[in-house]
């Protein structure tokens, strides 16, 4: 199929046959692609938004064995032979986008219990809660969300817990949970927005923590305890390493026995192994906090344990966004459509991007939501109309969240050697006109359909 | 913002020459006496998106004691006016949210009884809500604020101007029709159901309901029984004992308080229709109304609108089957159709939703503003005042910093009957009636 597939889109209603005979060669020729994932597909002649290397007008896009091959304008890439040519004119291609918090895969429907898996409330400290055990992969939200271009998300526990557990950094496509999450545990919330008091009330309350110094001390006294206990499993497994020794050495004298001095391991316990990760800095805490208080509690409980850590949200903590550029962290920020304070602004939740990349933090957007992660795009847009470079703001859903991940190398740009996540959009990704036309993940073509779109056409009869 | 440029007023409107120095010595009158007459205004250089007809590049709008008394590319204004050069910018009527529950300190549910027509939504409204203010920045000039969704009959709902820095009356739309509140589905079932109370199915609920349009049908008979006997000159006749709860829901029999019904489901607004049959009373609107597009013929049929959202689903069980086309989907089968908020986050930022009709659907750009200005105005039973560009219409106008149908496009100045309420160029909050600290 070297000749090239020509595809007008436009968003005019069109008559229904032709509509009909489109989305059948259209459906012929993904599911021909489908069973062929290894012929190159190549995007050709769109406006391609690279995120690294700016913008490629006339642009052409390779995409091989799921990793991008080439990209270039057209007069510069080779075609190579054999390749499905997808005539992209009029079109804009860029890079998948990231959502930085979701629920997806948690939940189906938010009011029926049974269908939530979004935090286990029955402690404040849960760390050795794994999202990926939980994750759905065929919820119905998930093709929602990807027909807009999202294609990788941080799946992440509802924040009623100060450490509710384990995100999974999911890309929203594949066969099963196990293709869907590409890694599991890469990060854990730590969540000090006062949210978490859900004992506070009067003194009728007994359970402690009640109170932010509760919470903070419960949260002080976990992070010890996994100190303790890494202690005891050093000093077990130095012991282990001696006993062992001994043992080599009493061989080496022919004289085998002693098999006594072997130590006893200390008792697993889960919920402390789960921290240890994060007190030895190779995993990433997200830090929630909303007001410059709790902000600075967070950060200085953070440092007391060498934590490493990225900022969440910080809403209402504009009176100390030199502090917050001093950190030296990125920023998941908002969402911006948090209301002010009653004393502020309108805008001065809007505007907080554009402050916090005036002060050279890198920022991402989250959705943190499950139903409405398709409307990541209209956060960035949004944030451009206060103050917030275009730029920035395309970078902030896909190249800065992928740094923030640690999947920079494989994600969040289009670049040779990176994962076919594609987008073929009508328009412009931060403007919310646009239609998302074709999503490529590892590079092959999403079904472009889900349950809404079904009932739409069912009813549309 | 404002200036009084007479000659830029010479350049850009008809002016008569031979009138010119009569008006030229008049202006410096006016302009003197200024504050104390009402503002007229004249808005010039403005992409005006009237919405009933068209858009009008490089057009003025000439305001006379808060209502646009000429539309068009000139306008014949007296000079003195205060003119604002809109500088190219759009131009559209201010934004009708045609469901709210913003400024009600949170007394949004009388959750007591299914059955509370008698609550005015006027008694828990607080003008002083920021609320309002953070909605006026989003150019929202027109709310209707309502009861809540626990109740079958819920109460009588407010409607308000965005006109934050006013008094309390000054807020309050004036001489607004009726509206009530009526809800179905899960809601009403989950609050008095969680209390082993009836209703707990939705076969209660509309048992609830019939019930309560049963009683005041006759307490309606009584009245006009009472009624007849005066007319026939009885003077034994004695008045029936009124009662609030009846007497509210007898005025909706008569059709003079218009019905808006909270409901997700397609059966039920069957069912709602059948039953405003069987009882004689109109249903304005059907807000939420996400499965609609399952129903639209029966919907358009019985001229009732809808207020939706553009795309939110999935946070309950009847709003599994919601899809973001379904506004343009009722649209084409010729409903009428409002976009709404149902929330003081989204009532910021309307516009951006009504731009999702253009996406889900391919509604025209005048079809999408449509959705949040003269058909939220239609429910609320303000179309003949509010929500386009029309003269003789209120001046609620929003100039926009961007294109309004956008997540880019932002407000720049709104404006009600046809003063300056929020300008983005000023600091602090940005109002102009409202002043930090008093």
């Amino acid at each position: 199929m070297t000749q090239p597939t020509k595809l007008v889109w436009s968003g005019r209603p069109r008559p229904l046959l032709l509509t009909l005979l489109l989305t059948l060669i259209l459906t012929l020729i993904f599911s021909l692609q489908a069973l062929a994932q290894d012929k190159p597909v190549v995007l050709k002649g769109g406006k391609v938004l690279t995120v690294t290397h700016g913008v490629i007008e006339n642009g052409v896009v390779v995409m091989q064995g799921g990793k991008i091959a080439a990209v270039g304008s057209a007069s510069s890439v080779n075609i190579p032979s054999g390749a499905q040519v997808i005539d992209a004119t009029g079109m804009t291609i860029y890079p998948g986008l990231i959502d930085s918090e979701t629920q997806l895969g948690l939940t189906e429907i938010s009011a029926e219990e049974m269908t939530n898996d979004l935090v286990e409330m029955s402690d404040e400290i849960m760390p050795h809660m794994h999202t990926a055990e939980a994750f759905h992969a065929e919820s119905a939200l998930i093709p929602v969300a990807r027909m807009n271009g999202i294609t990788n998300a941080v799946v992440a526990p509802e924040s009623g817990d100060t450490l509710p557990g384990q995100d999974s950094f999911i890309q929203l496509a594949g066969a099963t949970a196990t293709e869907m999450l590409l890694i599991r545990d890469n990060a854990m919330p730590l969540n000090f927005t006062g949210d978490q008091r859900r004992n506070k009330g009067g003194f009728e309350k007994s359970k402690f923590p009640s109170t932010r110094m509760g919470l903070a001390a419960q949260l002080r006294q976990a992070f010890l305890d996994a100190q303790d206990y890494q202690s005891k499993w050093k000093d077990y497994e130095r012991k282990k390493a001696d006993a062992a020794q001994t043992i080599k050495d009493s061989k080496d004298s022919k004289d085998g026995r002693d098999k006594k001095s072997e130590p006893t391991p200390p008792k697993r316990d889960l919920k402390l192994e789960a921290l240890l990760p994060y007190l030895e800095g190779k995993k990433t805490i997200v830090l929630a906090a909303e007001s410059p208080s709790d902000l600075q509690t967070a950060v200085s409980l953070a440092n007391e344990f060498k934590l490493k850590f990225v900022l969440n949200h910080i809403s209402h903590s504009q009176p100390v966004l030199d502090y917050v550029a001093s950190l030296k962290v990125p920023v998941i920020v908002g969402p911006i459509y948090e209301a002010p304070k009653d004393d502020e602004r309108y805008d001065t939740v809007y505007s907080l991007p554009a402050q916090l990349y005036k002060r050279g933090v890198k920022i991402a957007f989250a959705s943190y939501s499950a139903h409405n992660v398709r409307n990541l795009p209209d956060q960035a847009g949004f944030a451009t109309a206060f103050g917030l470079p275009y730029d920035e703001a395309l970078k902030a859903i896909t190249l800065n969240a992928a740094e923030i991940w640690g999947v920079a190398d494989q994600l969040g740009s289009l670049d040779v050697g990176k994962t076919a996540n594609v987008v073929v959009a009508n328009g412009d990704p931060l403007d919310i006109k646009t239609d998302v036309k074709q999503v490529f993940i590892a590079g092959r073509e999403v079904p472009m359909t889900d349950r809404q779109v079904r009932l739409r056409d069912e009813y549309s009869k | 913002m404002r200036s009084i440029s007479l000659s830029t007023l010479a350049k850009t409107f008809t002016l008569d020459c031979a009138l010119l120095t009569l008006l030229l010595a008049s202006a410096v009158v006016s302009a003197q006496s200024q504050a104390a007459a009402h503002h007229d205004v004249v808005i010039k250089n403005a992409t005006v998106m009237t919405v009933t007809h068209g858009n009008i590049t490089n057009g003025s709008i000439y305001i006379k004691d808060g209502k646009i008394a000429a539309v068009g590319e000139n306008v014949n204004a007296p000079p003195g006016v205060t003119v604002i050069d809109a500088g190219g910018k759009y131009l559209t009527p201010g934004i009708v949210d045609s469901h709210s529950h913003i400024a009600l300190d949170d007394d949004v549910n009388e959750a007591t009884s299914p059955i509370t027509p008698h609550m005015m939504m006027k008694d828990a409204f607080d003008y002083q809500d920021k609320a309002i203010y953070r909605a006026l920045a989003g150019g929202v000039t027109t709310s209707l604020l309502l009861h809540g969704s626990a109740n079958m009959i819920g109460g009588q709902a407010v409607v308000i101007k965005h006109k934050f820095g006013d008094s309390r009356d000054a807020l309050l739309f004036p001489n607004a029709p009726r509206s009530i509140k009526f809800a179905s589905g899960e809601n009403p079932k989950r609050v008095y159901g969680s209390r082993g109370q009836l209703p707990s199915t939705r076969m209660g609920n509309f048992a609830v309901q019939r019930q309560a349009l049963v009683e005041a049908q006759e307490y309606m008979r009584e009245w006009d029984s009472y009624d007849a006997k005066v007319k026939r000159g009885d003077k034994d006749a004695t008045p029936p004992k009124r009662d609030l709860k009846l007497e509210a829901l007898a005025d909706v029999l008569r059709g003079k308080i218009m019905v808006q019904i909270h409901i997700y489901r397609a059966d039920e607004m069957l069912t709602e229709i059948a039953m405003a049959k069987e009882f004689g009373y109109k249903i304005r609107a059907f807000h939420h109304a996400l499965e609609a597009y399952k129903v639209a013929d029966q919907v358009a049929a019985n001229d009732i609108a809808i207020a939706t959202f553009a795309d939110w689903w999935g946070y309950k069980q009847e709003a599994w089957d919601a899809i973001p086309w379904n506004a343009v989907m009722c649209m084409r089968k010729g409903v009428r159709v409002a976009i709404k908020s149902d929330s003081g986050d989204y009532t910021r930022r309307l516009n951006q939703e009504a731009a999702k009709a253009i996406r889900y659907g391919g509604a025209t750009e005048e079809e999408a503003l449509k959705m949040i200005t003269l058909n939220p105005a239609w429910i609320i039973g303000v179309d003949d005042r509010v929500g386009s560009i029309d003269v003789g219409k209120d001046a609620d106008l929003v100039i926009w910093d961007g294109y309004p149908l956008s997540t880019t496009g932002v407000p720049e100045k709104v404006l009600i009957d046809g003063e300056v309420y929020f300008d983005r160029s000023q600091s602090g909050l940005g109002t102009t009636h409202y002043k930090e600290g008093e």
